[in-house]
C-alpha cells in the first residue's frame, strides 16, 4: 500500500472514532433537547382565565377581586356565543326533518367542543367531574380545541385502494344561513378576550397535588414518592454497601470465600431489573410480608438490592484509592484496625464513596421495573412518613409510563408527561453533576 | 528504681490475659458482623434464584417444557390458555441483536477514540457525556421512543433511514474505493499508476453511488405501518447499551499497556495500523466481555421495550424484519403481572416466573462468560 493511502486510512480511522463520539453526543442532544423544550412548557405557559379560576377554587391561591373583574369582561365577550347558541336551539325546532337531524348531531359536537373550550355554559348544573367544570386552562390547548369547534374532521375515501386522507371541513359551511353561523367568526376573533391568556411561571407544578387524574394541578405526590423510595433505598443500601466494601478491602483474605462473594456481587449487578421486581413481590411482600400489599418499604428494599453492587464497588474503589501510607501511619501510632478505619480510612475515602452513593441515588430514582409490583400506584395522595411503611405511592418513573400509555386523555396531558420526564431527568442530572464535581475535587486534591 | 509513670504506661500497653481475650473476642465478633453484612449480596442472589425458581416450577409442572419453548401461540387468557413463548423469546433475542448491531461497533470505535486518539482535554469532555447517557432513566428513554421517535419513524421513516444509510455508507464507500484502487495499481509500473488509480477510483465510486441511489430509492418508498417496532427499540436500546460497551472496552484497551503500542510505532506502523493489528486483538477478550455486558443490558431492559416495541407476540416475517412490532420477555412480565396477580397459583401467574427464570439464567450465563473472559484477559495482562 502506498504511504498516502496508509495515511488516509489512519485519518479515516481517527475520523470514524470521532464520528461515533459525535453520534453519541448527537443522540444525547436529540433525546434531551425535546424533553427540555417541551418539559419546560409544564412550568412556563400562557394560562387562561380558566386556569386562574381553577387555581383559586381548587388550591385557594390568587386574587379573587382581580379575577372577578377579569371574569366579568370575559363573560361579556362570551355572551354573544351563548346568545347565538340559544337562538339556534330555537331555530333548530323550526327546521324541517332531514336538515334538522343533520344539524342536530353536528350541533351536539359543537356544544361539547365549546364546553371543553370555554367551560360549562352559564346556568348549567355543576358536574362532579372536575374536567367538565373548567374550560381549557392552557392557551396552546385552547387553540387545538378552537380548531375542533371551527372544523369537522372528515376522511376522504374517494380513491379506492388507498388510505383515506384527512380533511378539515369548516363548520361554518355546515351551519351556513343559520343563526349559529356568526358565532364561529366571533369565536375565532374574540377568543383572546374570552380566555384572557397571560404568561405564567407555574413553579408550583412541583408542589401541587394533581386533580382529576393529572388533568389539573401538579405532580407533588409523584415527586414525594420518588424521594421516599430513593431515600428509603439509600437507608438500606448505603450502610450495607459501605460495610461490605470495608470487609472486602480490609478484612477479607483472598481465597475461595472472597471469590464467591465477588462473583455474587457481580451476578447481582447483572440481574435484570424486572426480575428484582418479581423477587420483591415474591419475597418481601408474599413471603416476608413486610407489608400486606405494595408499599414504599417493600419498594425501597427491592431498590436497595438493585443498587447494592454499585455502592459496594464504588466504596471499594474509593477505599483502595486511599494511600497505604495513611493506614500505616495510623497503625504505627498505635491505633487499632477498627479505629483506623473509622478515623483515617473512611474520612479519606468519603468523597469517593459519596460519588458512588450519589450516582446510585440517581439510578434508584429512575428505576421503574422494580417498583411496578412492589411500590407504585397510578393515583394517590402524598404520603406521610408513617404511611410509607404500609402504603403504595405514585412515583415519577411509574407515572410517566402510566400517563404516556394508559391515561384516557393522553394527548391532553402531554405537557404533564413532559414535565414529569423533565423533573426526573433534571433530578438525575443534578445528582450526576454533583458526582462529577466531587470527583473533580478529588482529582485536584490528588494532584497536590 | 524505674519511674512509676513508665510502669503505668507499660501496664497499659501490655494487656492482661483477660483484656486480651476480650479484645480478641470483640474483634472476632466485629469481623463476623462485617462478614454477615457482606454476605447479604450472596443471600440476595441465592434467594432470587430460589424464589424465582420456586414460582416458576409449578408452571413447568402443569404445562411441561415443550410448549413454552417451541410453540408460538401466546394466549394466556384464552380458553383453553396457550403458553407458547417462542415468539416472545425470539422478540427478546431480536431486539438484543439489533441493539448489539448499533452499540458494539459504535461503542468500540468510541472507546478506541477515547483511549488512543483524543487529547486529554477532549477526553475530559467526552467522559461526562457517556456518564449522562448512562444516567438517564430507562423510562425517559422509553418515553422518548414512544412519544417522539415512534411518530417520527412512522411518518418520516424512509427519510431517516436514507439519511442514516448515506451517512454510514458514503464515507465507507469512498474509503474502500481508495484502498481497493491502491491495491489494484500496486502491480503496474510507477509511471502509469496515478492515471490508473484515478480511473479505478472513479469507477468504484461511481458504482457505489449508483448502488446507494438505488438503495435509497427503495428505502424512500418504504412505508412503516407503525413506529413502535423492533427497529425503534433496537436503536434506543443500542444507545442505552453504549455507555457500558464504551467504558468496559476502554478499560480493556487501557490495560493493554504502552509497550505494545510503542513497539508497533517503532516498527513504523501508523496509529490505525497499531490499533487494528495490535491493540484491538490484544484487548479482544475485554471487548468481547464489554459486548456481552451491553447485550445483557439490552435483554434485561424493561421500560423501553414495554413502551415502544409494539408488544405483539409474533415472529416477524422474515425473522430479521425489524420494522414489525415484537414482544419481549421483560415487557411480558411487566405487562401481564397486573392481570395475573389476581389469579395467584394459576399457570398464568407462574408462566411469568418461568420467563423471569429464563432471563435470570441468561444473565447468569452471560455474566459468567464475561467474568471468565475478563479474568483470563487480566491474568494474561498481568503475566505479560
Amino acid at each position: 500500500m502506498e504511504l498516502s493511502t496508509r495515511k488516509t486510512l489512519d485519518r479515516a480511522f481517527s475520523g470514524t472514532g470521532m464520528f461515533s463520539i459525535c453520534l453519541m453526543t448527537a443522540s444525547l442532544l436529540v433525546i434531551l433537547l425535546p424533553v427540555f423544550a417541551k418539559g419546560i412548557k409544564a412550568f412556563v405557559f400562557r394560562e387562561t382565565i380558566e386556569n386562574r379560576k381553577m387555581i383559586l377554587e381548587q388550591f385557594h391561591r390568587g386574587d379573587s377581586a382581580a379575577l372577578d373583574i377579569e371574569w366579568e369582561s370575559a363573560r361579556t365577550a362570551r355572551q354573544p356565543v351563548y346568545d347565538a347558541m340559544q337562538a339556534f336551539r330555537i331555530e333548530l325546532d323550526t327546521l324541517e326533518g332531514s336538515r334538522r337531524r343533520e344539524l342536530r348531531s353536528s350541533f351536539r359536537e359543537v356544544e361539547s367542543a365549546l364546553q371543553s373550550l370555554l367551560g360549562p355554559e352559564p346556568g348549567s348544573t355543576l358536574s362532579p367531574l372536575l374536567r367538565n367544570r373548567y374550560g381549557q386552562t392552557r392557551w396552546d390547548r385552547a387553540q387545538v380545541k378552537l380548531q375542533q369547534v371551527l372544523f369537522r374532521e372528515a376522511w376522504d375515501y374517494s380513491r379506492p385502494g388507498e388510505a383515506g386522507t384527512r380533511q378539515w371541513i369548516p363548520r361554518k359551511q355546515t351551519f351556513a344561513g343559520t343563526r349559529l353561523e356568526p358565532m364561529f367568526d366571533h369565536l375565532e376573533t374574540k377568543l383572546d378576550s374570552m380566555l384572557q391568556p397571560r404568561w405564567t411561571f407555574y413553579w408550583r407544578f412541583l408542589s401541587d397535588d394533581s386533580r382529576d387524574s393529572h388533568l389539573f394541578g401538579g405532580i407533588w405526590p409523584e415527586v414525594l414518592g420518588t424521594l421516599y423510595l430513593t431515600i428509603g433505598a439509600m437507608l438500606f443500601a448505603v450502610p450495607m454497601g459501605v460495610i461490605a466494601a470495608i470487609y472486602l478491602t480490609e478484612y477479607a483474605r483472598p481465597g475461595r470465600v472472597v471469590q464467591i462473594l465477588r462473583t455474587c456481587i457481580s451476578t447481582l449487578a447483572g440481574v435484570p431489573s424486572i426480575v428484582f421486581g418479581l423477587f420483591g413481590l415474591a419475597f418481601f411482600i408474599n413471603t416476608l410480608q413486610v407489608s400486606s400489599s405494595k408499599s414504599v418499604l417493600a419498594g425501597s428494599m427491592t431498590l436497595a438490592l438493585l443498587i447494592l453492587p454499585t455502592i459496594i464497588r464504588a466504596s471499594e474503589e474509593a477505599i483502595l484509592a486511599v494511600p497505604r501510607t495513611y493506614k500505616e501511619a495510623a497503625l504505627s501510632l498505635g491505633s487499632g484496625t477498627w479505629n483506623m478505619i473509622l478515623t483515617v480510612l473512611l474520612p479519606a475515602a468519603l468523597p469517593g464513596i459519596l460519588t458512588g452513593i450519589v450516582i446510585s441515588m440517581g439510578r434508584a430514582a429512575g428505576e421503574t421495573a422494580p417498583i411496578i409490583f412492589t411500590a407504585a400506584v397510578s393515583v394517590g395522595k402524598p404520603l406521610t412518613l408513617l404511611q410509607t411503611l404500609t402504603q403504595p405511592t405514585p412515583a415519577l418513573p411509574w407515572n410517566i409510563y402510566n400517563l404516556a400509555t394508559e391515561h384516557a386523555a393522553v394527548e391532553e396531558i402531554r405537557h404533564v408527561q413532559f414535565g414529569m420526564v423533565l423533573t426526573l431527568v433534571v433530578m438525575v442530572l443534578i445528582l450526576n453533576a454533583t458526582a462529577i464535581a466531587i470527583r473533580a475535587r478529588i482529582a485536584r486534591r490528588m494532584k497536590g | 528504681m524505674p519511674d512509676s509513670r513508665i510502669l503505668n504506661v507499660s501496664r497499659d500497653l501490655v494487656l492482661s490475659r483477660r483484656a486480651s481475650q476480650i479484645q480478641r473476642l470483640t474483634s472476632l465478633l466485629g469481623r463476623s458482623f462485617l462478614f454477615m453484612v457482606t454476605s447479604v449480596s450472596v443471600l440476595a442472589v441465592l434467594f432470587i434464584i430460589i424464589f424465582i425458581t420456586r414460582d416458576a416450577f409449578p408452571f413447568f409442572q402443569i404445562r411441561g417444557f415443550r410448549e413454552f419453548f417451541t410453540s408460538t401461540h401466546w394466549f394466556p387468557s384464552g380458553n383453553p390458555p396457550e403458553f407458547g413463548a417462542l415468539s416472545i423469546i425470539t422478540g427478546s433475542a431480536l431486539v438484543a441483536m439489533g441493539a448489539a448491531i448499533v452499540a458494539v461497533p459504535l461503542g468500540v470505535l468510541a472507546a478506541v477514540c477515547l483511549s488512543d486518539v483524543l487529547p486529554f482535554s477532549l477526553r475530559q469532555v467526552a467522559k461526562p457525556i457517556i456518564e449522562i447517557l448512562a444516567a438517564i432513566p430507562s423510562v425517559a428513554y422509553g418515553f422518548f421512543a414512544l412519544v417522539i421517535f415512534a411518530p417520527a419513524l412512522q411518518e418520516h421513516g424512509g427519510i431517516i433511514l436514507t439519511v442514516c444509510l448515506w451517512m454510514l455508507a458514503l464515507p465507507a464507500a469512498l474509503l474502500a474505493a481508495t484502498v481497493i484502487s491502491d491495491l489494484v495499481v500496486a502491480g503496474i509500473p510507477t509511471s502509469r499508476r496515478p492515471a490508473m488509480r484515478g480511473i479505478c477510483w472513479l469507477t468504484l465510486v461511481g458504482g457505489a453511488l449508483f448502488a446507494l441511489v438505488q438503495g435509497s430509492g427503495h428505502l424512500l418508498d418504504l412505508t412503516i405501518s407503525s413506529g413502535t417496532n423492533a427497529l425503534n427499540v433496537s436503536i434506543i436500546l443500542g444507545i442505552m447499551a453504549l455507555p457500558t460497551v464504551v467504558s468496559v472496552s476502554e478499560d480493556a484497551l487501557q490495560a493493554v499497556g504502552r509497550d505494545l503500542r510503542e513497539g508497533s510505532y517503532a516498527l513504523g506502523a501508523t496509529r490505525a495500523e497499531t490499533l487494528v493489528k495490535t491493540i484491538i486483538p490484544a484487548a479482544a477478550s475485554g471487548i468481547a466481555a464489554a459486548s456481552i455486558l451491553g447485550i445483557m443490558r439490552a435483554v434485561g431492559e424493561t421500560m423501553v421495550v414495554w413502551m415502544a416495541s409494539g408488544n405483539a407476540a409474533q415472529i416477524p416475517t422474515p425473522w430479521y424484519n425489524l420494522l414489525q412490532p415484537v414482544r419481549t420477555l421483560t415487557a411480558t412480565i411487566a405487562g401481564d403481572m397486573g392481570e395475573a396477580d389476581h389469579v395467584l397459583g394459576s399457570a398464568r401467574y407462574h408462566v411469568l416466573f418461568a420467563m423471569a427464570l429464563s432471563l435470570l439464567l441468561f444473565s447468569f450465563g452471560s455474566n459468567f462468560v464475561s467474568e471468565h473472559i475478563g479474568r483470563k484477559f487480566r491474568s494474561r495482562q498481568a503475566g505479560g
